[in-house]
């Protein structure tokens, strides 16, 4: 489905030098580079579309609550004139398609509207949000570094112990909530050996002090995520591993550690890359609840807070960003899977 | 018929035994769930051989009533979702059309983050507690339930089979019970498991975020929640429901795995925490 356009290629023969996007192919024409590039057009033009549709949904979620901004940060004694002011000053009283555009319209300049207590959610999130977008991409980075390690080691063994092994912890470990996780690691680390801090104390400008108070939200985050993304390279690995090129590789007695590495995982990359993606989401969900166990500043706390006062557009705010972030990863795989197939079209 | 060989109906005990132990628990507790009979965490003793939480309350006894409603709800999710993905994939799968429409409601649901789509439903549905939490998780993993089923069915509907059921004026129910579902029973245990272990994730998760079930109710996730304070007082008020979680989880995921002997593979792997590899 996502993989360019086949039939751009072979028409036209143009000898302009594209210097296009990285995929390998083979005689790099102006045409090719053009089919290339239409297909990675594509790509963002679909994960865009995506984003779009999930705003309209959060929007709409929203709009099904009984309150509004208006009646949510009401004081007491408010009059209904009072409150019928305030709605027109928020822009309330306008048809829903309107508001609905008008805050679509404003998302991609960074304005993300006003939290139920007034304050712009851009503003409430310029802090915390990039505390947890490096807790998550962290913890995303550390689970692609193991989850390759480990998945490669045991297609190396393929049914052997280490094998086994490696897919029944895989298979634990991501069955389990993060914040599980946190208790097992907070404990020895932290309160009875005294290793790494147990709480994260942040500096004047609200990011952690140190980064020791890194380690444990990160991998607390990252032991569930490694056991899902293990799987899915074992998984690939072992689809590579029924391939002609890979059993005649095996034939011809090459090493298991060379079979792996330089025969099947090249194959497997488009899958690997996919399913790693998808991590996205459950570290960024994930971190708003490890925050909220080590103290770290970031929009999980926040968010806490809102949910106790009904602040629905801050969460909605959240829910874009987040909606972005994770589109970008996953536009990122969808990248890499096009290069990777652009490259034996 | 044996499609689970012994090994993986043995693999199955345990999860099984905790299901039972977890729902007859409220039965067993020797103490009030919300009665102080010791000191605000207290280490174990004669009385409480789990120690006291931050309220002086028996932590065996709340350990024992605190897995029965996030069981039962995760179950009812687990099933609910299995079942509905099983009508609209098998549905989807007979028509490109709708297919198309399957994979982008997943490739949606995948970028809304499950904590953040239990917040907005748990704050639009305000005192809806566990049903609102369980109304969310069900919402939130249907769309690529369905995808898995209808990625699993559709090779099947062209077939010579159901192309004949279908040519000779069967119901579409009745093709989608008779002839769809027998074949994906492998796909389908993998799909409860994963569903039902999902469901106690995000279930469990909205309790420590204190969405779903409120003090004075016992329940594991927000006592570990609760008792973080005094983990050092009396750790066993955080470590044994963590446990209990921790093995519930575990057990359900090994078992599914033992008992859908080849694992349901996606097309594409769409959100965290489904199928496996």
């Amino acid at each position: 489905m996502r993989r360019g356009e086949p039939e751009g290629g072979e028409l036209e023969g143009g000898e302009l030098e594209g210097g296009g996007p990285p995929a390998r192919v083979p005689t790099a024409s102006a045409a090719s580079a053009v089919a290339v590039l239409r297909g990675v057009v594509r790509l963002v033009l679909v994960r865009v579309s995506l984003l779009v549709a999930l705003l309209a949904l959060v929007f709409a979620a929203v709009e099904l609550l009984p309150g509004d901004a208006a009646t949510a940060t009401a004081e007491r004694g408010e009059s209904a004139a009072d409150l019928a002011a305030r709605r027109h000053l928020l822009g309330l009283d306008q048809p829903l398609w309107t508001r609905f555009a008008a805050w679509m319209t404003a998302l991609p300049t960074g304005d993300l509207g006003v939290s139920a207590h007034g304050r712009p959610v851009a503003e409430a999130l310029a802090d915390p949000f990039p505390n947890t977008l490096v807790l998550a991409l962290s913890a995303l980075a550390l689970t692609v570094l193991a989850s390759l390690a480990l998945g490669c080691w045991a297609a190396t063994r393929p049914g052997g112990p280490a094998d086994r092994v490696v897919g029944h912890l895989a298979t634990s470990a991501f069955a389990l909530p993060e914040y599980i996780v946190a208790v097992a690691l907070v404990l020895p680390l932290a309160l009875w050996t005294g290793l790494l801090p147990a709480v994260t104390v942040t500096d004047g400008s609200g990011s952690p002090r140190s980064w020791t108070m890194l380690i444990m939200p990160v991998l607390a985050l990252a032991i569930p995520q490694t056991g899902w993304n293990t799987r899915i390279v074992r998984g690939a690995l072992a689809d590579q591993a029924a391939l002609p090129h890979v059993e005649a590789a095996v034939l011809d007695g090459l090493p298991a550690r060379v079979v792996v590495l330089r025969h099947a995982l090249p194959g497997a990359v488009p899958a690997i890359a996919a399913g790693i993606a998808t991590s996205a989401g459950m570290l960024f969900g994930g971190a708003v609840v490890v925050e909220t166990l080590f103290n770290h500043p970031g929009i999980g706390t926040l968010l806490a807070g809102a949910v106790s006062d009904r602040d629905t557009p801050l969460v909605a705010g959240v829910a874009a960003c987040a909606g972005a972030v994770i589109t970008l990863v996953l536009l990122a795989s969808d990248l890499i899977r096009d290069a990777v197939v652009g490259g034996r079209r | 018929m044996n499609v689970f060989g012994v090994r993986g109906l043995r693999r199955a005990v345990p999860a099984l035994l905790l299901v039972i132990a977890a729902v007859a628990g409220p039965f067993l507790a020797p103490h009030a769930i919300d009665a102080p009979v010791t000191m605000a965490y207290a280490p174990p003793e004669a009385g409480a051989p789990l120690g006291g939480d931050q309220l002086g309350r028996d932590v065996l006894s709340r350990l024992l009533s605190g897995g029965t409603a996030l069981i039962v709800s995760a179950l009812a999710v687990a099933v609910i979702i299995t079942v509905g993905a099983i009508w609209l994939g098998c549905l989807a799968a007979l028509s490109p059309a709708a297919r198309r429409l399957v994979e982008r409601g997943a490739d949606i649901a995948i970028l809304l983050p499950p904590v953040l789509g239990v917040m907005l439903i748990g704050m639009t549905w305000p005192g809806g507690g566990r049903l609102a939490v369980a109304a969310a998780t069900v919402a939130l993993g249907l769309p690529y339930a369905i995808r898995v089923v209808a990625g699993a069915a559709a090779p099947l509907t062209a077939t010579g089979y159901i192309e004949t059921a279908l040519a000779s004026g069967e119901r579409l129910s009745y093709v989608a019970a008779r002839e769809l579902v027998p074949n994906l029973r492998s796909t389908l245990i993998a799909l409860f498991g994963l569903r039902f272990v999902e469901a106690v994730y995000i279930i469990s998760m909205a309790g420590f975020l204190q969405i779903g079930p409120q003090p004075p109710a016992a329940d594991w996730a927000l006592m570990i929640r609760e008792n973080s304070g005094g983990i050092l007082l009396n750790p066993w008020a955080v470590l044994a429901p963590s446990l209990a979680i921790a093995v519930l989880a575990i057990s359900v995921n090994l078992a599914s795995e033992a008992l859908s002997r080849r694992p349901a593979v996606p097309a594409r792997p769409g959100s965290a925490r489904k199928a496996a590899p």
